[in-house]
Order: C-alpha cells, then sequence, then structure tokens
C-alpha cells in the first residue's frame, strides 16, 4: 500500500516537471517570436497552453485522489497541497504566455527592433519561472528564495518600461495602440514572473512547511 | 549447537544417573530380602531349639522387640504370642507357612500387609512336640527404603547433577570449538578439528574459488565497460521503462550538468527538455528516435532506441553527440549555394536585360557599343567568379595532388606588380616592392594567387593619391611576406570575418568596387596549404596590413 503511495508520489513528481517544462517552453516560445518577430512560433503557443491545461486537470485529479485515498499527513501532505497550488500559477503561466502571443500575432509586434528593454524583461521572467521548476527539482531552498528576491528586478523593468512608453504617449504621431500592446505585454511578463515567485513559495512551503516564505 | 549438545549430555547423564538409582535400589531390595530371610531362618532354628529344650518357658526373658514369635498348636489353635493375646487369635491352621512346616518340619512365606507400607516375612518350624514355632519380621518396602534413603539419595543426585552441567558444558564447547574456530574464508587452512568435515570444506572453498574468479570476471568486464563509457566523448545514458537512470557516463553528466547522485532519479530531474521526453516516450513504446537538443549552446543529437527484452522494453539507451560542427558546416554550404546562387545570378540578369532591349531594338545603333562593353564586363565578372570557385574547390581539395617546387616569393611579387601596374595606375596607385629575395617550397600558381589577390584588394580598398607597399623578408626559418596599403581598412568587428566565402565589410558598395568576395577566401586557403600563418593589422581610415608567415 505504501510502496503505491511512494510511487504515485513519485509520479506526481515527474508529472509536475513535465508541466513545468511546458511552461519554460511556452513562455520562451513567446518571448522568442516576440524577439525574432517569427509568426509561426507565437502560432503554436495557445496549442501548449492547452497541453498545460489538460496537464492541470491531470494533476489535480492525481492530487485530489491521493487526498482520498492515501490520507497523507506532514511532508507528503505539504508536498500535495503544494503541488494543488503550483499547477495553478503553472496553468496561469501558460495562459498568459499564450495571451503573449495572442498580442504579437494581431498586432504583429517584433520588440527586436524595439529600443524597449521588454526582450530583457522577457528574459529575466523566463530565468524566473526556469529557476522556480529548478528550485522544486532539485528541493532547492537557496534558487527558490533567489526567485523570490529575483522578482524586485522584473518589476524594476516594468516600471522603466512603463515609464518610456508614458513618454511615448505624450507624442502625437505615434501609434497609441502600439505601445498598449507593449504595455500589455510587460504587464503579462510582470505576472509570469509573479507566478513564478508563486511556485517559489510553495516549493518553500513544501519543504520547510512555512508558508511565509522569503520576506 | 553448543546448546544442543549440552541438553543431551546432560540428559543422558541424568538418564543414566536415575536408571542406576534404580537397578542399585532393585538389587539392593532383593539381597537385602534374601540376607533378613536367612537371618530369619536362624533366628527361628534357635528359637525352636529353645522351645524344644525349655517349654514356653523359652520366652519368659527373652529379648523380643524385633521378632514376633507365635506358637501354634497342631490344631492350629494359638498357643503363644509375643504381641497379642494368644486366646483372641484365630486359628493360623490355614496359614501357608504354618501348613508347609507341619508337612515339611519348615516353611516360609511372605505376605503383604495391607495397612502398612511393608510386608512381613514368615517363617515356621514344627517342634518335637509337634506344634509349631514361627517368627515373622516386618520388611520396609522399597519405597519406604527409597523414602529412608532420599537425603543421601538427594545429595548423590544433586552432586551428580551438578558434575554433569559443568561437564556437559565442558564437553560441549570442546565439541564446537573446532567449528567455531574454522576460516571460511580459507577453509582448508585449519581444519584440525573434524575429519568428517573437510568434504564439506573443500566444496566450500572450491565454490569459493569459483565465486572469486566470476567475481573478478564481472569487475573486469564492467571496468572495461565503464573504461570505454567514461573515455568516450558522446552522453551515454540507460534509463529503465520509467526514466529513473540505471546508468549515466562522465560525459552525459556534464552535458546534462547532472550531480554525482543522478543515478536512481528520473531522468527528468536531471534535464526536461519537451524534445527529450518526446523521444523517450518515443522509446518506451518500442521506437527508435532522433532529435536535436540544444545544451550549453550547442547542438546535441539524442538518439534514443528501446532495449527489447522477452517481447516488452525493459530500458532505453540514450546517446548524445555533438552535432554542432556537423549543423554549422551545413549551414556554410547552405550559405555558400545560396551566396553563389546570388553571386551568379545578379550579372546575368544584366547580360540578359541589356541584350533583351538590343533583341528587341528599342535603342539606337550607337548605343548598342556601351551596351556590348556593359554585357562584356559582366561576362568577366562572371567569368571571375567561376574561375575563382574553381580555385576554391581545387584548393578544398588540399595539398595532395600539388606539386612543391622552389619558388622566389620577389619574383613572383615582381611578375604581380607588373601585371597590376595598369589598373594601379587606373586609381592613381603607387605600388612599390621592397625586401630581399626569399625562396620556400611552395606551388606557384597558387603563391602568383595569394599575391595578386593581396595587391589586388590593396589597390581597390584604397583611395585616390594611395600607396601599396609589398614587403619579402628572407628570416632563418621562414620568410614573411606583407602587402601594406592606406586603404580604408577594416573596422576590427569584421576582422575575423574577411576570409569567409562571400563576405564583404561592406555590403552596399561591393558592385562599385567589384570583385567575387572569394579573394581572401582563396589566400587563407592557399596560405593554409602552405602552412603559413595569416595576421591581419588594419585601422580603419589608415590602411591595413596582411602578413603572412611562410615556413621554410
Amino acid at each position: 500500500m505504501r510502496f503505491k503511495f511512494d510511487e504515485q508520489l513519485e509520479l506526481l513528481n515527474e508529472e509536475l516537471i513535465v508541466m513545468g517544462a511546458l511552461c519554460e517552453k511556452a513562455i520562451a516560445t513567446s518571448a522568442e517570436s516576440l524577439a525574432t518577430g517569427d509568426l509561426e512560433l507565437a502560432g503554436g503557443v495557445p496549442e501548449l497552453a492547452s497541453r498545460i491545461d489538460r496537464k492541470e486537470r491531470d494533476i489535480e485529479s492525481l492530487c485530489l485522489k491521493l487526498l482520498l485515498q492515501q490520507q497523507p499527513v506532514a511532508k507528503d501532505l505539504r508536498a500535495i497541497s503544494s503541488a494543488l497550488k503550483m499547477i495553478t500559477d503553472m496553468k496561469r503561466i501558460g495562459d498568459q504566455s499564450a495571451d503573449i502571443a495572442d498580442i504579437i500575432l494581431t498586432a504583429h509586434i517584433n520588440a527586436g527592433d524595439d529600443a524597449l528593454s521588454i526582450g530583457d524583461m522577457a528574459s529575466a521572467a523566463i530565468k524566473m519561472v526556469t529557476d522556480s521548476i529548478d528550485a522544486f527539482v532539485k528541493k532547492d531552498i537557496d534558487i527558490a528564495e533567489a526567485v523570490i528576491d529575483y522578482d524586485d528586478i522584473v518589476d524594476g523593468y516594468f516600471t522603466s518600461i512603463k515609464s518610456l512608453l508614458t513618454q511615448r504617449f505624450s507624442v502625437p504621431e505615434n501609434d497609441g495602440e502600439y505601445a498598449l500592446d507593449l504595455l500589455m505585454i510587460a504587464k503579462y511578463f510582470e505576472r509570469i514572473a509573479d507566478h513564478a515567485v508563486n511556485i517559489a513559495q510553495w516549493v518553500l512551503f513544501s519543504i520547510t512547511g512555512n508558508r511565509e516564505g522569503g520576506n | 549447537m553448543t546448546k544442543r549438545i549440552f541438553r543431551s549430555t546432560c540428559f543422558v547423564a541424568i538418564a543414566v544417573l536415575i536408571a542406576c538409582i534404580v537397578l542399585i535400589m532393585g538389587a539392593l531390595y532383593s539381597y537385602f530380602s534374601s540376607v533378613q530371610m536367612n537371618q530369619l531362618h536362624m533366628q527361628t532354628a534357635l528359637a525352636a531349639q529353645g522351645v524344644n529344650n525349655e517349654g514356653l518357658s523359652y520366652f519368659d526373658g527373652l529379648d523380643i522387640s524385633d521378632y514376633r514369635i507365635t506358637l501354634v498348636s497342631p490344631d492350629g489353635s494359638v498357643l503363644y504370642d509375643c504381641r497379642a493375646d494368644a486366646g483372641t487369635m484365630e486359628n493360623h491352621l490355614k496359614r501357608e507357612e504354618i501348613q508347609e512346616a507341619l508337612k515339611n518340619g519348615e516353611g516360609e512365606s511372605r505376605r503383604f500387609s495391607s495397612t502398612l507400607s511393608e510386608s512381613s516375612l514368615y517363617c515356621a518350624q514344627k517342634l518335637n512336640d509337634g506344634s509349631v514355632l514361627r517368627l515373622s519380621v516386618a520388611q520396609k518396602s522399597i519405597f519406604t527404603l527409597v523414602l529412608g534413603m532420599s537425603q543421601p539419595i538427594c545429595v548423590v543426585l544433586v552432586v551428580a547433577i551438578v558434575l554433569s552441567l559443568y561437564l556437559a558444558y565442558r564437553l560441549s564447547k570442546n565439541i564446537v570449538r573446532p567449528l567455531n574456530e574454522l576460516d571460511l574464508d580459507d577453509p582448508l587452512s585449519n581444519n584440525d578439528g573434524y575429519d568428517e568435515l573437510s568434504p564439506l570444506l573443500k566444496r566450500i572453498d572450491r565454490q569459493q574459488k569459483q565465486l572469486k574468479r566470476q567475481a573478478n570476471e564481472m569487475q573486469k568486464k564492467q571496468d572495461e565497460f565503464t573504461a570505454i563509457t567514461e573515455s568516450m566523448n558522446e552522453g551515454l545514458i540507460l534509463l529503465n521503462p520509467k526514466g529513473t537512470i540505471i546508468s549515466i557516463n562522465p560525459a552525459a553528466a556534464k552535458l546534462l550538468d547532472a550531480g554525482q547522485f543522478s543515478k536512481g532519479k528520473n531522468i527528468l530531474t536531471v534535464n526536461r527538455s519537451l524534445a527529450l521526453q518526446e523521444v523517450i516516450s518515443d522509446a518506451v513504446a518500442g521506437k527508435s528516435a532522433e532529435k536535436i537538443i540544444e545544451l550549453h549552446e550547442r547542438h546535441y543529437q539524442v538518439d534514443a532506441s528501446p532495449v527489447i527484452s522477452d517481447g516488452a522494453v525493459g530500458g532505453i539507451v540514450l546517446l548524445l553527440f555533438d552535432v554542432t560542427e556537423k549543423e554549422d558546416a551545413e549551414q556554410l554550404r547552405r550559405e555558400f549555394t545560396a551566396n553563389v546562387s546570388h553571386e551568379l545570378k545578379t550579372p546575368l540578369h544584366s547580360i540578359s536585360g541589356y541584350a533583351e532591349i538590343i533583341k528587341s531594338d528599342l535603342i539606337s545603333p550607337e548605343d548598342i557599343k556601351p551596351f556590348a562593353s556593359k554585357i562584356y564586363s559582366e561576362a568577366q565578372r562572371m567569368i571571375q567568379l567561376v574561375e575563382d570557385i574553381i580555385n576554391l574547390s581545387h584548393l578544398d581539395e588540399g595539398a595532395d595532388s600539388m606539386s612543391f617546387e622552389d619558388c622566389d616569393l620577389y619574383l613572383m611579387a615582381q611578375d604581380t606588380v607588373a601585371n597590376l601596374s595598369s589598373e594601379a595606375d587606373a586609381s592613381d596607385i603607387t605600388v612599390t616592392l621592397s625586401g630581399d629575395p626569399a625562396v620556400i617550397k611552395g606551388v606557384p600558381h597558387m603563391l602568383s594567387g595569394i599575391i595578386y589577390n593581396l595587391c589586388d584588394n590593396a589597390i581597390k580598398y584604397n583611395r585616390p593619391g594611395g600607396k601599396v607597399n609589398i614587403d619579402i623578408r628572407d628570416l632563418a626559418s621562414s620568410a614573411i611576406l606583407s602587402v601594406r596599403d592606406t586603404g580604408i581598412g577594416i573596422p576590427p568587428e569584421h576582422q575575423n570575418r574577411i576570409f569567409e566565402r562571400f563576405y564583404r565589410v561592406d555590403k552596399s558598395h561591393s558592385k562599385e568596387v567589384g570583385g567575387t568576395g572569394l579573394g581572401l577566401s582563396i589566400v587563407k586557403h592557399a596560405a593554409k596549404i602552405h602552412g603559413a600563418k595569416v595576421s591581419v593589422e588594419s585601422t580603419p581610415g589608415e590602411g591595413t596590413c596582411i602578413s603572412l608567415e611562410f615556413p621554410k
């Protein structure tokens, strides 16, 4: 019985890693199509997002099954409940990557030519997502805390992009909609970074049992 | 084993002890009985004698504590009894010993008293007057006897049991000690104890040697396998069907940043790239698959093949090898092909355009000449290009088919300067030659190709009134050819790319300057064949100096 439980926990762990990998792929693809203007790449993101959704439902039912049938306690309970919370954040990352791809597809934004540091912001957000998944895979408190701290950098990028865009609005001949789309994309990256912070906090919770995490 | 021997020995000792006591008691009892009976006979004879001589008065002073004496008349009535009143006693005629005495003169019998745990011995003798004198004595039963002797028996038992316990303990220890002292790692070394164990020990010894041999062989094979996998550059990973790492070689561990404890973990925890997951899931389904993944900014091909055993996938072999260079070469080849077609297409378009205009009679006859000269120059350009490409492909084939001979770089440079003088004059550029004759081993047409291309570039990318200086130095171990110009120079970021085929620093003006973009590429290849080192010094706006150092 317990042996089966261990196997199921291991399966949960693997599924979470796969889901994390899908999220990484989704955001990386969005960011790449943003940088290169490759619309074909962006077209693949919604498909990834729906794969992430399916994965979320699979993991959710696996978690519920584990909770019902095995009645886990202590560390196992923390692992399963934080998995339940983490998949929500991962799903949001997938959704927001798809939203970014949508904007790129409709507005034909090519940030590669843009002076804005949106590409740097995208790399920072990708780094946070990758690191938060890494923290989960390696069960590493240090990486998780680094992710939480790194959020300030992404927030800083967002603020600077916002002020740059405000300047653009003041010039009447600039395309206002284009600037708005850029702002949306920046906001999505900022949200993705926040979700990465959430994941890192749940990783911390599953390891330490301390729900505050970081600050 | 010690316990068992101890128990058995104790059991035997105690059993023997009890058996001895029982037997001895039995034997003693019967001996005592017969002794008692003999005594009784003697006493009866004595008493009979006494009664014969003295009559009833014999009994008067008699000490009769041990024996019971009864005198029975021939008709059975009791005449005297020392323990009871003779008158009240019943007729004794029927008693066995009396009957016997009356018949034979003497009789004896033994009877158990029902009330007492003892039996009585009776002895009767017929007297001279026909009456019968009977003596009886109580005989204790064996039980009473044992009861009486219980104290000494107990002492004996306790002593014997303690002694047997002690001896059994020592004995069992002694029996087992040689067994305990057996060295099972080397069973034949000290088998002093028991010959009976020899076959067993020999067998153990043989099997141990066999095991050791097999373990050595296994270890050797394992070492060979490890040595092979450890020294190979390709990453090799063995997985079980669930994706757990069974074995990972150092190359793969380094590629995937897997720590030393990655064995036994799931491959997902080491690398979670989707491409890897796809090839693994294909392999789990029993199909071989391959994909290119990117690690550390290099491209690796991952081959996943299932290991089929008993009709099911028993494991997965992952092989990772670096295909970056192959990909790069492929990329270069594609670019080259694209460039060649582009470079060939441009003059062809011009030629076909001019020809079309001439064909359709759209121009006046006096304009035909300039058109023809344009067609001619474009055709020349194409010829030059094709020649360069042919040159390059010759160079690509390598030095094997070339014949090396002594060449004087100075003489060749002189020829080149003479050949290019008209072009130099046209661009208002002074070409000078300095240095000494330097003879090296080389392929003449390649060396002149090098000098020609360098000078040609120096003239082309110069400014009016500029200078080009060719310098030949003959050193002890090498000869140095350097071409210095006062031209436009090459920006630093382009300097390491100018030897690439079709690479142009200023792409937009290449057409005006002319040239094929292959010149320096030819120089590089020819220099490589001669083993020469090429160095570029350049300052944009001031000039460029390209030097080649030929080994002698």
